[in-house]
């Protein structure tokens, strides 16, 4: 079978160079849909994408950390929003195994950064300079941090980038790990409803960015030298005293997926979205409660000169 | 001097507890004297560590790409099961199904169980999340029988070959304590991506109790009866299966119960993975968002199925009366008239939004509530930690400080504090209680040092004395090998903070437990309410807590504390409860002919004869609390929890069974002490 579609894709390519052959269009593509509302966004305009072109597509629920064997067995085929700030190292030993492969950016702009919900900027004058934060550690501060402020950083399988950052910069600060998303969440809401302070590590495009106002703290510039040269930036004696290093959001799909499918792994590989595009409808589902399909076929609709050139330039 | 003298007449003739308890108090004082000299007696130093999490993780690789093959074929004869319940439960329309359920309850309960079938079914269809719901029910149909199949078979296995049943109890406490997240990437591996892969992880979690319940029960069917088959003459096999098993009915279905209720808790490990649209997805999903009404609804919806089969179950262990099979036919027969003639106005149950007022008025009332109540809820988290949890965890020369109690500790106020200490020892030593003092000098140098920064040397002196009054030398052995194991790996301040969290909260859960275990066992209304909230707390995915309890207390140790609690307290209720009520008839009759009142009863008859049962509850309450750990580590502790989830998102194999193991570890040492402990006192009271 394996060798029948390889040598289809041979007189394939020998035959049109321009697009590439369907493959196996009566089975459907199994795309990964993980835990948080901007993939489910970013995976149903990709399938909508590959429905036009003339797929079958299926989804499949699958964690974030854990779907990378799915992804080497080909039980998935295809996941979408991989964060390189957020990548667990079985990725990496997939990719070295050749199980895995990358098909390319998403190009959507993330920014990750030390961010408060707006009214704290009240209780700690002087925000969003991070020089604020050296004298108002206090106003931050509760009773497993004391006598330092308290940040609420990233789960610690995450990584520790806030800890990384107080430590760079010399701020009185001592950095809890939140665990899970949902208790950095929860933490931003009773903040908001409490009108209580609070620093936490947090990201965008992420719909809570908007529903609870957050703000990112002015960090100095991340460059290269500031992650390895101690004397650059604001504290001569670390690294990390600037702000974060960009992530890139990626996209990966199963080893033997290029053969089976042809024109659809083009398509996913070349497949964009923006964060003007994402943002809004993560916010017209989990704001305003609308469902993910409608929210992808309303954008779908409006939008086609954004999709439609990738899906001809890969069937036609 | 008189005390000096006392105490050295009583040297000659010290007990076994008073010879633990002075080793322990020597090697602790040497230790704090030379704190400052001799650093790494109270910090294992790194450079002694073995790199023996890669060591587990080669082996383990190694291992697992072995058997793979193997597992793969297993594997794929699970999905048919799987297939088949997922196809019957999720293509049957749902009035019919409903209309099964409700037949099924009035043929098991009558009237009342009927209505509880209906209504139960009527939330999840009123829900919209009936789809889900039958993916989920999929899952428990084909992991509950695996489970019970496994820990019937533990459980005769070890009551037939007693030589077994030591290492069948270690078994189970390993099943029961490497926690689920540590063995899910090993799972992954061998199983491939699916609901299998829950599957079995549920199967796993859930057979101890089981197989627990079925030792039990064969255990205390009595011996007349078993003489009685002997005698008529059968063969083994028919007098376990048609006499014995029979006889020990009640405490079996103890077990089947738990068996449910165990196998439910799991379903939202299966989502973790994914792979299966559940409603443990859904929980997920709404966790993510902190969307408490939204998750407290689907996870109301995995009790509501817990609660169904839990009562329809029960109602099998009892004598029962038979009901109409009309009845059952009538309803059956409405069920599927009522599909076809309103076959094409059925609305989509995905499409039902019975509940999201609900759902809104819980996330306001949630939010109205952390508003108005936050001054005095923080209040009492600050005083809880400042008072008590941190003391215990890093001791009072280290969380006295003048920005918590007021002002700064001294080492004057050390050596103040143990003076006091000493002197409480001496007199009690002088009253005649010289293990007593000698056990307040201790705790009051542990309240002193902080269960984290306990040096190690006097840790495993500790554990050791205390094996060796619970269970002997083996016992002290066993616990000091296992320990010394983690210490080695790396893992020892981890395993230290695991200990503390979980110490505090087992201490906490058998004190209030035992009390609403009591309360209930005297006066049955009190019952009818602490059983559906006992139910709840074990079945509801305790990650739905974990929203409200951040939202008022915030991340940190507090909340992973109330958390760890209100998942542990649960076994200490019912088997207090069920100790308390089921003594024998003919001890109550002689008890009362005897003309005791009844507190006489409950202190001088129902209380030690239940004294073994509520022992077994404290021993689920000290496994679940280590459960429990992991799932605390999501609101931010520090100890083994986290390293593992920090091994599942690495998937690092060798880091994540090492640190399940340094758990279970610790589970198990304190279990086989108190295990030790109890069977000192059944021997006492001469049971």
């Amino acid at each position: 079978m394996k060798k029948l579609s390889v040598s289809l894709l041979a007189i394939a390519v020998a035959g049109a160079a321009h697009s590439a052959e369907m493959g196996a269009v009566d089975q459907p593509i199994k795309l990964a849909i993980n835990e948080w509302t901007g993939q489910h966004v970013t995976t149903h305009v990709a399938a909508e994408m590959l429905k036009a072109a003339g797929y079958q597509v299926e989804f499949v629920t699958a964690g974030m950390l854990n779907q990378f064997q799915a992804l080497a067995d080909g039980d998935i085929d295809a996941t979408l929003e991989i964060w390189s700030s957020n990548v667990s190292d079985e990725y990496a030993k997939k990719i070295d195994e050749g199980t895995v492969v990358e098909i390319g950016d998403l190009g959507l702009d993330a920014k990750e950064g030390i961010a408060y919900p707006a009214h704290v900027a009240d209780l700690c004058p002087g925000l969003p300079a991070w020089e604020a934060l050296k004298d108002c550690a206090q106003v931050f501060a509760t009773a497993e941090t004391l006598p330092g402020g308290r940040l609420v950083d990233y789960p610690a399988d995450w990584g520790t980038p806030g800890a990384d950052r107080m430590t760079g910069l010399d701020l009185p600060f001592k950095a809890i790990p939140a665990g899970s998303e949902g208790a950095l969440i929860a933490e931003l809401r009773a903040s908001t409803e409490r009108k209580s302070p609070l620093l936490i590590t947090f990201w965008q495009p992420h719909w809570a960015m908007s529903a609870y106002d957050v703000q990112f703290v002015d960090l100095p510039a991340g460059e290269e030298a500031c992650f390895n040269d101690p004397a650059w930036g604001p504290n001569p004696n670390a690294v990390n005293d600037c702000d974060f290093a960009p992530s890139r959001i990626f996209k990966a799909g199963w080893s033997g997926m290029e053969d089976k499918w042809p024109a659809a792994y083009e398509i996913l590989s070349n497949y964009q979205l923006a964060v003007e595009d994402q943002q809004p409808m993560m916010g017209a589902i989990d704001v305003d409660g609308g469902a993910v399909e409608e929210v992808v076929a309303a954008w779908m609709a409006d939008n086609e000169d954004k999709w439609r050139p990738v899906v001809d330039a890969a069937t036609q | 001097m008189t005390a000096v003298a006392d105490i050295s007449a009583q040297q000659a003739r010290l007990t076994a507890g008073a010879q633990a308890a002075l080793i322990t108090v020597i090697v602790g004082a040497v230790c704090l004297a030379l704190e400052g000299e001799a650093p790494w007696l109270v910090k294992w130093p790194a450079a002694w560590e073995l790199p023996a999490t890669q060591w587990v993780g080669a082996f383990l690789d190694w291992f697992l790409n072995g058997i793979k093959p193997v597992m793969r074929v297993f594997s794929d004869l699970m999905t048919y099961p799987m297939d088949w319940a997922n196809f019957v439960l999720g293509k049957t329309p749902w009035p019919i199904l409903i209309g099964i359920v409700t037949a099924l309850g009035w043929y098991l309960g009558g009237l009342p169980m009927a209505a509880l079938g209906f209504l139960g079914l009527g939330f999840v269809l009123a829900s919209g999340y009936w789809a889900e719901s039958m993916n989920t029910l999929a899952l428990v149909a084909v992991s509950v029988p695996v489970a019970l199949i496994m820990g019937g078979a533990i459980g005769i296995l070890a009551n037939e070959v007693p030589r077994v049943k030591a290492f069948v109890q270690a078994l189970l406490d390993v099943m029961q304590t490497v926690p689920t997240f540590a063995y899910l990437t090993p799972l992954l591996l061998l199983f491939g991506f699916g609901p299998v892969v829950g599957l079995i992880a549920s199967a796993i979690y859930a057979a101890p109790p089981m197989a627990r319940n079925v030792m039990l029960g064969l255990e205390r069917v009595e011996p007349e009866i078993k003489e009685a088959a002997v005698m008529s003459g059968g063969t083994r096999f028919q007098q376990l299966f048609q006499v014995e098993i029979p006889a020990a009915t009640t405490q079996i279905m103890v077990g089947v119960n738990q068996c449910l209720m165990a196998a439910l808790s799991m379903v939202i490990i299966a989502a973790v993975i994914g792979g299966f649209n559940d409603i443990g997805w859904e929980v997920l999903l709404t966790m993510r968002k902190a969307q408490f009404g939204e998750s407290l609804t689907a996870g109301l919806v995995i009790v509501v199925f817990a609660v169904v089969i839990d009562r329809m179950s029960g109602t099998l262990a009892t004598e029962r009366k038979r009901y109409d099979r009309r009845v059952v036919w009538a309803i059956l027969g409405f069920a599927v008239l009522f599909t076809v003639a309103f076959w094409a106005l059925l609305p989509n149950p995905s499409e039902l939004t019975l509940l999201d007022p609900m759902t809104d008025a819980i996330d306001s009332g949630l939010t109205a509530f952390t508003q108005a109540n936050g001054p005095w809820l923080d209040a009492l988290k600050n005083n809880s930690l400042f008072y008590v949890l941190l003391p215990l965890r890093i001791g009072l020369d280290q969380a006295v400080l003048p920005y918590t109690w007021g002002f700064q500790w001294t080492p004057g106020m050390s050596y103040g504090l143990f003076a006091a200490g000493a002197v409480i020892a001496l007199l009690m030593a002088w009253r005649g209680h010289l293990t007593g003092g000698l056990i307040v000098l201790i705790l009051i140098g542990m309240l002193e040092t902080g269960i984290a920064n306990l040096p190690w040397p006097f840790v495993l002196t500790g554990a050791a004395a205390l094996g060796w009054v619970a269970g002997g030398w083996r016992l002290a052995a066993l616990s000091v090998g296992l320990l010394c194991t983690i210490l080695v790996s790396g893992l020892w301040e981890r395993a230290l903070l695991s200990l503390y969290l979980s110490g505090a909260a087992v201490f906490s859960c058998a004190v209030v437990g035992g009390l609403i275990g009591l309360a209930s066992a005297v006066w049955s209304p009190v019952w009818k309410v602490v059983r559906p909230i006992c139910d709840m707390l074990q079945t509801i995915p305790l990650f739905v807590f974990l929203i409200p309890v951040l939202m008022v207390f915030q991340i940190g140790e507090f909340s992973a504390f109330l958390a760890i609690c209100a998942y542990a307290v649960v076994p200490m209720i019912r088997y207090t409860r069920h100790g308390l009520v089921n003594t024998p008839d003919e001890m109550m009759e002689a008890a009362i002919s005897s003309g005791a009142t009844e507190w006489q009863i409950m202190r001088d008859v129902r209380a030690p004869y239940a004294a073994p049962t509520i022992l077994l509850g404290l021993n689920q309450t000290i496994l679940y609390a280590f459960a429990m750990l992991v799932i605390a580590a999501l609101i931010g502790t520090t100890g083994l929890g986290q390293s593992i989830y920090l091994a599942l998102g690495q998937a690092d194999v060798g880091l994540g069974i090492s640190a399940g193991a340094a758990m279970a570890i610790l589970a198990l040492i304190a279990d086989r002490m108190v295990q030790g402990f109890a069977e000192e006192r059944r021997k006492a009271l001469g049971l």
